[in-house]
C-alpha cells in the first residue's frame, strides 16, 4: 500500500533544504527586513525547542538528517549540512538558518511544509543565536533510545514470598489505582479458561469433577502443569495463533504457481517439543528449508510494487512479529508513524538480498542502496561483506541474542494479551508504547530469558497469578489508554475453538488433516503400520505404464463388532473414490497426497464390502475418456490402501488391520452397481501386485503413514490442521495473508447468519444428534444433563432441564437433540470465556 | 463525554453522543467501535458530494472481455481458412442501436435496445502489472490495489458497505453473485472477496448459485419455518434463563445476541423473499434464464427490489473458461453473449419500469479485454500465454485469445449517468487502443464513489495510516459520465 503521493512529494522536496547552494550574505536592506532580535534572555527548552519540534525535527531531528543535516544537539547544529554551517554563533543575521526561515530566497523557505514561521518566532531564533546559543545538554532533539528495548529487570516488589511476583507487581498498582481485587473465580470457571487457554478444548466432564473436587491447595497449578505436559494437544491449540503471526496457512495465494512454502511440519514439532523461543525465531530469521517459508513471503507473479518485494515482505514480517514494530511505511518513505526511515527498511531488506538493494522511495529509484544493518543497530552489527548465510547468522543473533530485551517484551506481551483480552502494551505491534505496568512487562520478559525462552514457563507463570484468576471484566469500553487493569477480560472462542468444541459436544471432528505434520515418536510408534501394504493395479506393468483409465477395486471383509477405531489410508496415481457398502465415503485427486477416511460411520457387524473407482488420468493430468485415451497415453497408475482397524478392549493384541493386496478384485469395465455389496463380480481378476510402498515412482515411506494416522487419530482431526471451512470464516479465521496479531472477537450479523442457516454447522448438528441419541445415555434421561456437563461444565438448573425436555422431546427426537444442541452452543456462557 | 463522529454520508457528519449513538447503531456497527476496527478519517478538504445513487449493481465479466467483439465494433472479417490473425480486428460484423452514434457487434441486438439509457466507456485501460494474471487484474479492478498489499485491501462493495451501511437494515449491504472460490485460482479470489481490515461484518454474503439463493436466507435444510421459530424461541429462554446473569452483561454478551437477532430478522423478513427465484412470475424467470449469470441478474434485480446496497453478479472466474477465452475465441464468444444480452438489457428494462433505474448504478465491466495479437499493452508488451498461428486454418484459432490491457469497454446505466453516452475512443486500425479519454481504474473508483455520494479521498485509518478508498485518494471522478 502506498500513501498519499501529493504529501510526500513535498515531504520529499526537503531533501534540498541546508544541502542547496550556499546563500550568498544577505544585502542590508534584507537584513533590515529581518524581524529585529527579541530583547530579553532567550529560554531554550521553553522558547526555541517547541519552535524546532512543531517546524523543524521531522526531517532534522529524531534521527532524520535531510541534507545532512541534524538538530540532534547543539553540536550538530554547529556542524551544519551538507551546504555547511547553518549558524554562526552570536551572528543570526549571517545565519543561514534565519535566512531560510525568513524566506529570503522565496524558493528555499523552510519549514518547506506546514506554516511559516512568525516574525516573533523569528525574533526568538535571532536571539537565542546572538546570545551564543545556549542549549541544555539534558534536552537532545536526536533519536531517542526506542522504549522497551533493553533488558532490565526491576525488583520485585516487596510481598508474601509465596505469592506470584506478578501478583506482587500488581498489589501497589492496585493500591495506586484504588482498586480492591476481588476473589478469584471458582474452580469449574478456572478449569474451563485453563483448559481453553492452554490447549484450546473444554474440559472434559470427569476430569472437570476430579478438578473440583481435589483439596489440594496447589490444585490450580498443577492442572496447568498437566495441561501444558499435553503436548500434542498444546501444539494443536498454539498452532493457531503462530499460523495467524507466521501467515502460514494450508491454502492461500502463492501456492499455485510455488510462490509460497508452508512451514507447517517445523512449526508443529517446534510447539510440539516446546523449542525455546530464541532458537524458535532463530530457526525463522536464519531458516532451514523447513522453516524458511516465514521469510521466503509470498510471491506474485508480475510486477510487484517494490515495498512488497520478499526481502521486504521479510523485513516487515520480522519487524512486526518479533519486535512489535511497524516497518511498513518505512518500506516506501521514511514512516510518519514512527522513526523508521526507508534506509532502515532497506538496510534490513538487503539482508535477504541476494545483491544489493537499491531504494525505491515512493515507486522512484533513488539510485542509492542502503547500508545493511538492523533496524536497531544497538541490538548487534552486520557485516555488509559477509556473504549471506553470514549475514542471516549476524541477523539472528541481534534479534534473538540476551542483549535484544524486545523480542521478549513482545512475546510476554502478546501472551498476556492472548490470556487476559487485553495486553500490557496496546496495541501489540506497537511495542515502543509505554506498557500500562512497565515492570511487569520488564520483568516477565526477563524471567521469560531466565528460564531459557520456555513459553510454557510463562503460560504457566501468567495463568498462576491472582491476576489471571480475578473475575472476567468487560473490556468492550475499556480499550483506551485510560485502561485500567481490573482482571482478565471476557473472551470470545476463537474459530477453532468453538470448532473443536462442537467436537467434543457431538463427536463430529474432521476426518482427515490438512496440515502435514510430523507427531512425536511415542505417537508415531502407536500408530506403526504392522502388515505389508502394497501398490496394486490390474497391470504388472503399471509402475511403468498404465492405460489411461478406470480400474475398479472390491474388497470383502468380515467384522464381528463395530470397531472402536477404523481408519483409512489411501493413495492412488491419480484420482479414485472410495466406497464401503455401496456408499461413498470420499475421494482424491492428487496423487502425491494420502487421504484419510474415518470407515466407522459405514461398517457394520458381519460383511462389509469396500469398493474403489481408480483412475489413472492422462499424462497431462487431464482425467481420461475413451477418444483422449490412445497408445502412446500410457503412464504409471498405482493405488495403495491400508486400514487400520482396532477394538477398544484393553489389552486387545488381535488387530483386524487390512491392506491392498491380491486379495482384492479388479476389473477394467464399468458394470451397474458394481461398488454395492450384492454385486457379483464374475469374472473379476484378483489384483496384480506391483510392489512394497516404498517403489519407484511413488516412493512413499512406510513410516509416514504413521504418521498421517498419528494426527488424523479418528475424530480427532482438530479445527487448527484443516483448511478454513466457512464456519470457521465466518467465526473469524482470518485469510493468512499479512500476518495476523489480534482476530477481532466481537459478533457480526454475517457471522450469526453463517451459524443460524449455514450448511457446516447444520450438517455438524444433524450428524451429532444422530450419534448423541445411538448413546445409550439418551435412553435413560441422561442426555440433557450430560451435554450440559460437557458444554458448560455444570449440571442444567431444574428451569434449563425443563425447557430442553421440551424441545428434546419425550422419547428425545433427533431434531429436538439438534435444536437443543444449536441453542445451547449459541449461548453467551458458551461461545465466551468468563 | 465521548462523542463519536459518525461519518457516513447518509447522516451528513452529525456529531451524535455516545449514548445517543449506542441507541440508534445496530449491532454491526456497534461492534466494529469496539473491536479496534479501522475507523475513518476525517479529510479536511473532503467536499460533500449529493449522491445520484442509493445501489450499484456490477455485473463482472470474469476472464477478460475482448472489447472489439462485443461493445466497439471494428472491422469485421469472416473466418476462412487461410486467415492471416493480424487482419483480424473482430470475428463480428457491427450492429446498430437505438443511438445513431453507438455500434455494438451482432450478438448484442437485446443490449442495443437499450442504448439509449447507457453511458459506454470505451478507453478502460487496465493497470501495468507485468506477467499477466487474472486474478492480480481482478484484486486490482475490486479493490484499487494491486497485489500483494501489506493490509488486506477490502473489495469495493465492503468500502460501500462500510461507508453506507445496508439500505434495508435486514438485507447484507454486499451481496456476491455467482462465484465460487474452490477451484481454480480460488485462493486468489478470496484474496480480494474480502472486507480486509474494514472487518467481516462488511465482507460480502456470497452466493455461489442463484438458483439457491433462497437457502442463504432459509431455515437450514429440512426445517419448516414453525420449527425454526419455535428453536429461536427456545433459545432466547434458554439464555434468558441462563445463569450467566451472574456475571453481570457485557460488550461480548450483548453483540452476540444482537448479531443473531440480527440474523433471525434477515431470515424472517420480507426480504428474504427476494432471494427465492421460484417466486419469479415464469415469463419474466425466462427472459433472464440464459443460465447461471442470466438468473444471476434477475436475483440481483430482485435484491434491488429489496433494497440491496451492492451487489456483484459474476460470470464466474474459472481459469480458461467463461471470458477466458484462450481458444476457440469466436465460437465462445457467440455463448458467452448470448448469457448475456437479454438479461441485462432486462434488467435495465425491469428496473427502469419500477423506478429503480435512477438510483440503481449498473456497471458491466472486465479486468481487461483481449486482442488476438498483443498481449499487454502496444507499448508494454509482456510474455505471451497463448500460441497464435502464423496463419489460421482452424476456427479454433479465430478469435481474441492474448490478454489486452489498452483498452476496454464499461457498460453503465442508471444511477445519474448520462443516457446515449459515448466515453473515449479507440483506434480503428491495431492495435485497437485508447485515442481518447482515457479511464483507469480509481477513476471509474472515484466516479462509482461520486454516484454514492462518498469521496475518492476517504480514508480509514489502519495502523495508524491513512489508507484511501481509491488508490493514494488520488481517484478523480469522471464528471462527463454524469447527467
Amino acid at each position: 500500500m502506498r500513501f498519499s503521493l501529493i504529501k510526500l512529494a513535498s515531504v520529499v522536496c526537503l531533501v534540498g533544504c541546508f544541502s542547496g547552494i550556499g546563500i550568498a550574505a544577505l544585502t542590508p536592506e534584507q537584513v533590515a527586513q529581518l524581524p529585529p532580535p527579541a530583547a530579553h534572555p532567550v529560554d531554550f527548552a521553553k522558547e526555541i525547542k517547541p519552535i524546532f519540534e512543531a517546524s523543524c525535527i521531522k526531517c532534522h531531528g529524531r534521527g532524520r538528517d535531510k541534507g545532512g543535516f541534524r538538530l540532534d544537539s547543539r553540536a550538530t547544529l554547529l556542524q551544519g549540512g551538507d551546504s555547511g554551517p547553518a549558524v554562526i554563533p552570536g551572528k543570526s543575521a549571517e545565519s543561514e538558518l534565519i535566512t531560510l526561515v525568513q524566506g529570503v530566497d522565496p524558493d528555499n523557505v523552510m519549514p518547506k511544509k506546514g506554516s511559516r514561521l512568525t516574525p516573533e518566532q523569528i525574533g526568538l531564533l535571532r536571539a537565542w543565536i546572538d546570545q551564543g546559543l545556549p542549549w541544555d545538554q539534558s534536552i537532545s532533539l536526536g533519536r531517542q533510545e526506542p522504549l522497551n528495548l533493553k533488558p532490565h529487570r526491576p525488583e520485585i516488589p516487596s510481598g508474601p514470598s509465596e505469592a506470584n511476583p506478578i501478583d506482587r507487581f500488581l498489589a501497589p498498582y492496585f493500591a495506586t489505582n484504588h482498586f480492591k481485587p476481588p476473589t478469584t473465580v471458582n474452580d469449574r470457571l478456572f478449569a474451563r479458561r485453563a483448559w481453553l487457554d492452554v490447549v484450546g478444548l473444554l474440559p472434559p466432564p470427569e476430569a472437570l469433577e476430579t478438578f473440583v473436587a481435589d483439596r489440594h491447595p496447589d490444585k490450580r497449578r498443577q492442572l496447568v502443569l498437566s495441561l501444558l505436559a499435553d503436548s500434542k494437544n498444546y501444539a494443536e491449540h498454539w498452532l493457531t495463533f503462530w499460523n495467524d503471526a507466521l501467515r502460514n496457512d494450508y491454502r492461500g495465494t502463492g501456492y499455485i504457481d510455488g510462490g509460497r512454502k508452508q512451514i507447517t511440519s517445523w512449526l508443529y514439532s517446534a510447539l510440539a517439543t516446546n523449542l525455546p523461543y530464541d532458537r524458535f525465531v532463530a530457526e525463522l530469521i536464519d531458516p532451514k528449508p523447513a522453516s524458511e517459508g516465514f521469510s521466503k513471503g509470498i510471491v506474485w507473479r508480475g510486477v510487484v510494487n517494490a515495498s512488497q518485494t520478499p526481502q521486504m515482505q521479510a523485513a516487515q514480517n520480522i519487524s512486526q512479529v518479533f519486535m512489535g514494530v511497524n516497518l511498513k511505511c518505512a518500506s516506501c518513505h521514511d514512516s510518519f508513524v514512527n522513526d523508521f526511515t526507508l534506509a532502515d527498511a532497506y538496510g534490513l531488506a538487503g539482508i535477504y538480498a541476494d545483491a544489493p538493494l537499491e531504494m525505491v522511495l515512493c515507486d522512484k529509484p533513488t539510485g542509492k542502496k542502503a547500508a545493511l544493518k538492523f533496524i536497531y543497530p544497538e541490538l548487534g552489527a552486520i557485516d555488509s561483506q559477509a556473504d549471506k548465510p553470514a549475514r542471516l547468522k549476524q541477523l539472528a543473533q541481534c534479534i534473538a541474542g540476551a542483549q535484544d530485551g524486545r523480542l521478549t517484551r513482545t512475546l510476554v506481551n502478546r501472551f498476556w494479551g492472548k490470556l487476559m483480552g487485553r495486553a500490557l502494551v496496546e496495541p501489540v505491534d506497537e511495542m515502543e508504547q509505554r506498557a500500562w505496568n512497565p515492570d511487569l512487562l520488564d520483568w516477565l520478559a526477563e524471567d521469560f530469558a531466565a528460564h531459557n525462552y520456555d513459553l510454557k514457563h510463562l503460560l504457566e507463570q501468567i495463568m498462576t497469578s491472582r491476576a489471571y484468576q480475578l473475575p472476567a471484566v468487560d473490556l468492550g469500553e475499556k480499550t483506551g489508554s485510560d485502561y485500567v487493569f481490573h482482571g482478565p477480560g471476557v473472551r470470545r472462542l476463537s474459530a477453532e475453538q468453538f470448532r473443536d468444541a462442537l467436537t467434543s459436544l457431538t463427536g463430529i471432528g474432521y476426518s482427515s488433516p490438512v496440515a502435514e505434520v510430523v507427531p512425536s515418536e511415542s505417537e508415531q510408534k502407536k500408530f506403526a503400520v504392522p502388515i505389508p501394504v502394497k501398490w496394486v493395479w490390474n497391470d504388472a506393468q503399471a509402475a511403468e505404464k498404465a492405460k489411461a483409465g478406470h480400474v475398479y477395486f472390491r474388497k470383502t471383509i468380515q467384522i464381528s463388532t463395530p470397531p472402536a477405531d477404523a481408519t483409512a489410508v489411501v493413495m492412488c496415481d491419480n484420482s479414485f473414490t472410495l466406497f464401503v457398502n455401496g456408499q461413498k465415503v470420499g475421494s482424491g485427486n492428487e496423487f502425491k497426497n494420502v487421504y484419510l477416511f474415518d470407515l466407522r460411520p459405514f461398517l457394520k457387524p458381519g460383511e462389509n464390502l469396500l469398493a474403489v473407482d481408480a483412475v489413472n488420468n492422462l499424462p497431462d493430468n487431464s482425467p481420461p475418456t475413451p477418444e483422449k485415451t490412445v497408445p502412446g497415453t500410457e503412464n504409471p497408475a498405482g493405488f495403495l490402501f491400508y486400514a487400520r482397524m482396532r477394538q477398544s478392549e484393553p489389552g486387545a493384541k488381535q488387530t483386524n488391520d487390512f491392506a491392498s493386496d491380491k486379495s482384492w478384485l479388479a476389473s477394467d469395465t464399468k458394470q451397474d452397481g458394481w461398488q454395492k455389496p450384492q454385486f457379483a463380480a464374475d469374472g473379476w481378476q484378483p489384483a496384480v501386485v506391483l510392489g512394497d510402498t516404498g517403489m519407484s515412482p511413488w516412493r512413499v515411506n512406510k513410516a509416514s503413514l504413521a504418521t498421517k494416522l498419528a494426527t488424523a487419530y479418528p475424530g480427532k482431526v482438530r479445527a487448527s490442521m484443516v483448511a478454513a471451512d466457512p464456519l470457521m470464516v465466518a467465526l473469524g479465521r482470518p485469510n493468512r495473508e499479512q500476518v495476523v496479531t489480534t482476530r477481532p472477537s466481537a459478533a457480526t450479523t454475517l457471522q450469526a447468519l453463517e451459524m443460524t442457516n449455514g450448511g457446516t454447522l447444520a450438517d455438524i448438528l444433524k450428524r451429532g444428534a444422530e450419534k448423541l441419541l445411538a448413546d445409550p445415555a439418551a435412553a435413560n434421561d441422561k442426555l440433557i444433563p450430560r451435554l450440559y456437563e460437557k458444554a458448560l461444565g455444570r449440571k442444567p438448573t431444574e428451569r434449563e432441564l425443563a425447557l430442553a425436555r421440551g424441545v428434546v422431546g419425550q422419547p428425545p427426537q433427533a431434531s429436538g437433540v439438534e435444536d437443543l444442541l444449536w441453542a445451547v452452543t449459541m449461548l453467551p456462557e458458551f461461545q465466551l470465556i468468563y | 463525554m465521548k462523542t463519536i463522529v459518525c461519518r457516513s454520508p447518509r447522516h451528513g457528519s452529525d456529531v451524535l453522543n455516545r449514548r445517543d449513538f449506542l441507541k440508534t447503531a445496530s449491532a454491526a456497527t456497534l461492534s466494529a467501535l469496539a473491536a479496534g476496527y479501522a475507523r475513518p478519517l476525517l479529510a479536511a478538504t473532503e467536499e460533500k458530494i449529493k449522491p445520484t445513487a442509493d445501489t450499484v449493481i456490477v455485473l463482472w465479466m470474469a476472464g477478460g472481455m475482448a472489447h472489439t467483439e462485443t461493445f466497439d465494433p471494428k472491422l469485421y472479417t469472416p473466418f476462412k481458412a487461410g486467415l492471416k490473425p493480424d487482419e483480424v480486428l473482430s470475428t463480428f460484423p457491427q450492429i446498430d442501436t437505438v443511438v445513431d452514434h453507438i455500434k455494438l457487434t451482432q450478438g448484442l441486438e437485446h443490449l442495443a435496445q437499450v442504448m439509449d439509457r447507457a453511458t459506454l466507456i470505451r478507453s478502460y485501460t487496465a493497470g501495468d502489472l507485468g506477467f499477466i494474471l487474472h486474478s492480480r487484474h481482478q484484486y486490482q479492478w475490486h479493490t484499487g490495489y494491486a497485489p500483494p498489499q501489506t493490509v488486506a485491501a477490502p473489495h469495493i462493495g465492503s468500502v460501500i458497505a462500510r461507508a453506507l451501511g445496508p439500505l434495508n437494515p435486514a438485507m447484507p449491504a454486499f451481496i456476491d453473485i455467482g462465484q465460487r472460490f474452490d477451484l481454480g485460482e480460488g485462493e486468489e479470489l478470496k484474496a480480494f472477496h474480502t472486507a480486509g481490515f474494514l472487518g467481516s461484518e462488511h465482507g460480502p454474503f456470497i452466493i455461489s448459485n442463484p438458483e439457491q439463493a433462497v437457502e442463504s436466507v432459509r431455515p437450514p435444510a429440512g426445517m419448516s419455518p414453525s420449527r425454526f421459530e419455535s428453536r429461536d424461541k427456545f433459545y432466547r429462554e434458554l439464555a434468558a434463563n441462563s445463569p450467566i446473569g451472574q456475571y453481570g452483561s457485557d460488550f461480548q454478551q450483548q453483540s452476540l445476541l444482537r448479531s443473531l437477532d440480527n440474523a433471525h430478522r434477515l431470515l424472517s423478513s420480507p426480504a428474504a423473499k427476494a432471494f427465492d427465484l421460484a417466486l419469479e412470475p415464469k415469463a419474466s424467470y425466462d427472459k433472464y434464464n440464459t443460465g447461471k449469470f442470466g438468473l444471476g441478474c434477475l436475483l440481483a434485480r430482485r435484491l434491488t427490489e429489496a433494497g440491496a446496497r451492492f451487489i456483484e453478479v459474476t460470470s464466474e472466474y474459472i481459469p480458461f473458461q467463461y471470458w477466458d477465452t484462450h481458444e476457440n475465441g469466436h465460437t465462445r464468444m457467440v455463448d458467452l453473449k448470448k448469457s448475456i444480452d437479454a438479461p441485462v438489457a432486462q434488467l435495465v428494462l425491469d428496473l427502469e419500469e419500477r423506478g429503480l433505474l435512477n438510483r440503481t448504478l449498473i456497471v458491466l465491466a472486465s479486468e481487461f479485454s483481449r486482442d488476438m495479437m498483443i498481449e499487454g499493452k502496444p507499448d508494454k508488451k509482456v510474455k505471451d500465454q497463448v500460441t497464435v498461428p502464423e496463419v489460421i486454418n482452424d476456427l479454433k484459432y479465430y478469435g481474441m485469445h492474448r490478454h489486452f490491457t489498452d483498452a476496454g469497454s464499461v457498460l453503465m446505466f442508471g444511477g445519474g449517468v448520462k443516457k446515449g453516452y459515448l466515453h473515449g475512443r479507440t483506434a480503428d486500425e491495431r492495435p485497437c487502443k485508447t485515442l481518447e479519454k482515457r479511464v483507469i481504474i480509481e477513476d471509474l473508483h472515484a466516479s462509482i464513489y461520486r454516484a454514492l455520494g462518498i469521496s475518492p479521498k476517504l480514508s480509514y485509518e489502519i495502523e495508524k495510516r491513512p489508507f484511501y478508498v481509491t488508490r493514494d485518494g488520488l481517484g478523480q471522478p469522471i464528471q462527463e459520465l454524469f447527467a
